[in-house]
């Protein structure tokens, strides 16, 4: 795991990515279909995956997100710290045929706001487009067999479409607040694949130089030309006993 | 899932204390059904991790709680500064630090790194170097000078710890005489496991005096080498089998990472991270965490009914009123001792890198974020109280970097600890610190942002043992407030891990990564 710079073409660096929303709103769908452009219908809670990584290339530099999911541990609102620390990207996901969990979003934006760092770039992004009506603002909408679909039947609803349409979170909405809020905003569909590249490549852009750090370095300052701090537990490992010491 | 009312599990883990993370850790891929419940707001318990609001609210309920029991006396104060400064010597906002309530260094050679390892969560996490040991020495204090009872205007130094053979060839302040003690005993710990009968006479007698008999180790040398032993006696109260094991720990650490160092921390709040890693693995095995969820009730044998046998039922009570089935409760032991002995720790934030304290390891190394300064027994007064060597034990001071994450660039947290409690444990500790401050060669004196004392219970046993009823009710013994990692943890661990798997679950903390497309190589 020799973590020295790459042959030389573009700077590469990685970023700390947390996701957070809802439970079923698709985070990790998500992150499934930006890593590995797979999705699963009917997906199981999120077990087993943690922490993936993918990168993604910009014209001058290449970032390599290290995605980190909640493992479920948002449920009780039992998050740890050091989920949220260093991180210096979220995706806030909430699900548009459920309003309530775009409170809930709103809910984790100001929860990051208070515990994260202080420059962390968050994406807001309502997922599940391909259950809008094609002018929700997504394209894909062969919606009609996906038995998740069940929309909560609370809160605003947008009416400008007929039955076939399960949007509950006008685009409108989630727009302004994100704007209030500074938020990147993106609709998705994880199961079509539509915007969720984008979402991620536009985290990249937004990410400010200066918080970029090395491949696995240390968040915070910027440490380039600095040592090394950490310990390689791997590799430097030497095995055996060794008499006292080095001679 | 809201409500944890009604809901039936393979085992409730209570507390999320390193022990039962790390067991949270173990039970990740066994396919239990786990549900883990601290009654704390936050992960770690005894071996917790704070920002400055959550330290406060820490004392604030240990001064509310006085059952809580591995913590009293917490006292915090911020010194006020008269006249203003640069922003460097401001004590930044809440979270720009995170205060470790129970760091420990851990061994290059410790079986938790290997653990780690093997059951990958090591990814996750991050290690920094320990640098420097140092003991104060306040020199040839004879009789004469005793009248400087001002504890602070002892005019002692930091004498650096030779770190190997060729630090002790290096040494100049080491006579040939003393240089040749010395190897002597450096050669003799590389394996005095085979060497029994040049100790054993000694194993319960006071460490120096197997030194001095044995080696002809000077007087002068045993402070640093009990310093090694980070025993939290003095040395007449250091026993030979004490000792022996803990500095070969060290000697035979030295090097096994990387040139030049034997032991690392885990940044951001020592072991603080390591549980916080046990129980996510856990959560993502599927486990349920629920933070400011405490036990009710009395654990009540509900299956006791044979019928059967395989499943028996404990019914626990929550607080807050929901009732769980389970079927293993592991929790903490109450504490069997009848005067528990008590550790003086505080952590000071200090408005200086001190980075004398800070040598560079060495060209290959990373640079050093920790530094380990042991004030010897006798090294310190207490005001107002004779000279008495033998009564004061030593203090323990791990000073931290910003390197470690804990505070910001500029400034750097002391972590001290001696097994002195009460009042007179407290000063001795606050003693420690301003006497390290003093002698540390910055002018002008490092000024203290902020500082919090408190009291840790200490405790001796680590066997684990059944208590209320039956042994489907498994408990930790308390925390041992070591400096350094005790490997027998894992070995207690390992233990609960094997009754609740019954044989099943393969190698103790032995897994497979989870991610098929994690590539170190890039």
């Amino acid at each position: 795991m020799a973590d020295s710079a790459p042959a030389q073409p573009k700077p590469s660096s990685s970023v700390k990515l947390v996701l957070l929303g809802e439970a079923a709103v698709g985070k990790s769908s998500l992150v499934m279909r930006f890593v590995n452009n797979d999705f699963q219908e009917n997906k199981e809670p999120t077990i087993g995956a943690a922490f993936l990584t993918q990168k993604c290339n910009l014209p001058t530099r290449t970032i390599k997100f290290e995605i980190w999911d909640t493992a479920g541990q948002e449920r009780f609102a039992s998050l740890a710290p050091m989920y949220y620390r260093n991180a210096q990207a979220a995706l806030v996901v909430y699900d548009i045929t459920k309003p309530s969990s775009l409170t809930k979003a709103q809910h984790w934006v100001a929860e990051l706001q208070r515990q994260a760092s202080p420059g962390i770039v968050i994406a807001l992004v309502g997922n599940k487009s391909d259950l809008a009506a094609v002018n929700g603002g997504a394209s894909g909408g062969d919606s009609s067999d996906d038995v998740d679909a069940a929309p909560a039947a609370e809160g605003e609803t947008n009416e400008e479409e007929d039955g076939a349409d399960a949007r509950r979170v006008p685009t409108k909405t989630a727009k302004a607040y994100a704007d209030e809020e500074n938020l990147l905003f993106f609709e998705t569909s994880a199961k079509t694949g539509t915007n969720v590249a984008e979402v991620f490549t536009a985290i990249a852009n937004a990410i400010p130089e200066t918080s970029l750090k090395g491949p696995r370095g240390v968040g915070g300052q910027t440490n380039l030309g600095r040592q090394e701090e950490r310990v390689n537990l791997v590799g430097g490992r030497t095995e055996g006993p060794k008499e006292g010491c080095a001679c | 899932m809201d409500t944890l009312d009604k809901t039936e599990w393979d085992v409730v883990l209570v507390g999320t204390d390193l022990k039962q993370s790390l067991l949270a850790l173990a039970l990740s891929r066994s396919g239990r059904k786990i549900l883990h419940i601290d009654e704390n707001r936050h992960y770690g318990g005894a071996e917790a991790a704070f920002s400055l609001q959550e330290a406060e609210e820490f004392a604030k309920k240990v001064d509310e709680d006085t059952s809580a029991a591995a913590f009293t006396n917490v006292s915090i104060s911020t010194p006020d500064t008269d006249e203003p400064t640069s922003s460097a010597t401001l004590l930044s906002p809440s979270r720009a630090y995170t205060l470790a309530l129970c760091p420990q260094l851990i061994y290059a050679r410790s079986a938790l790194l290997d653990a780690l390892i093997s059951s990958k969560v090591y990814r996750q996490l991050e290690f920094v170097a320990v640098g420097s040991w140092w003991v104060y020495s306040v020199g040839s204090r004879g009789a004469g000078d005793e009248e400087t009872s001002s504890s602070i205007a002892q005019s002692g130094k930091l004498l650096k710890v030779p770190n190997g053979r060729e630090d002790v060839f290096q040494d100049e302040d080491l006579d040939f005489k003393a240089k040749r003690a010395l190897m002597k005993f450096l050669r003799f710990i590389g394996n005095f496991e085979e060497q029994t009968e040049q100790w054993q006479p000694y194993r319960t007698l006071p460490f120096p005096t197997f030194l001095k008999e044995q080696f002809k180790v000077p007087p002068s040398l045993h402070a640093p080498l009990l310093a090694l032993t980070l025993s939290p006696a003095n040395g007449a109260q250091t026993t030979t089998e004490y000792a022996l094991p803990r500095i070969a720990r060290y000697l035979k650490s030295i090097g096994a990472l990387g040139a030049g160092f034997g032991s690392i921390i885990s940044k951001w709040g020592g072991m603080s991270d390591i549980a916080q890693i046990g129980c996510r693995a856990s959560a993502v095995g599927g486990g349920v965490y629920v933070l400011e969820k405490g036990i009710a009730g009395e654990y009540n044998a509900e299956g006791v009914e044979q019928s059967d046998a395989e499943a028996p039922s404990l019914r626990l009570r929550l607080k807050g009123g929901e009732s769980v089935t389970t079927r293993w409760v592991i929790g903490s032991k109450p504490s069997t001792q009848t005067t528990p002995s008590s550790f003086c720790r505080s952590i000071s934030i200090v408005a200086s890198p001190l980075q004398p304290l800070f040598p560079p390891i060495g060209e290959e190394a990373p640079p050093p974020a920790c530094a380990v300064i042991v004030f010897p027994s006798g090294s310190l007064l207490l005001d107002g109280e004779p000279e008495n060597e033998l009564e004061l034990p030593p203090v323990n001071i791990m000073a931290h970097t910003s390197d470690t994450g804990e505070c910001p660039r500029g400034q750097c947290i002391l972590y001290a600890s001696t097994s002195l409690s009460g009042q007179r444990g407290q000063e001795l500790v606050k003693n420690a610190v301003d006497t390290l401050l003093h002698s540390i060669g910055i002018n002008p004196i490092p000024t203290i942002l902020w500082s919090m004392q408190y009291e840790q219970r200490a405790d001796v046993a680590l066997q684990p043992t059944s208590f209320y009823n039956g042994d489907r009710v498994l408990g930790f013994s308390p925390l041992n407030p070591d400096l350094a990692f005790d490997d027998s943890i894992l070995d207690e661990v390992k233990e609960i891990w094997l009754r609740i798997m019954g044989g099943e679950g393969g190698s103790f903390l032995v897994f497979e990564d989870r991610e098929a497309n994690i590539n170190d190589d890039e």
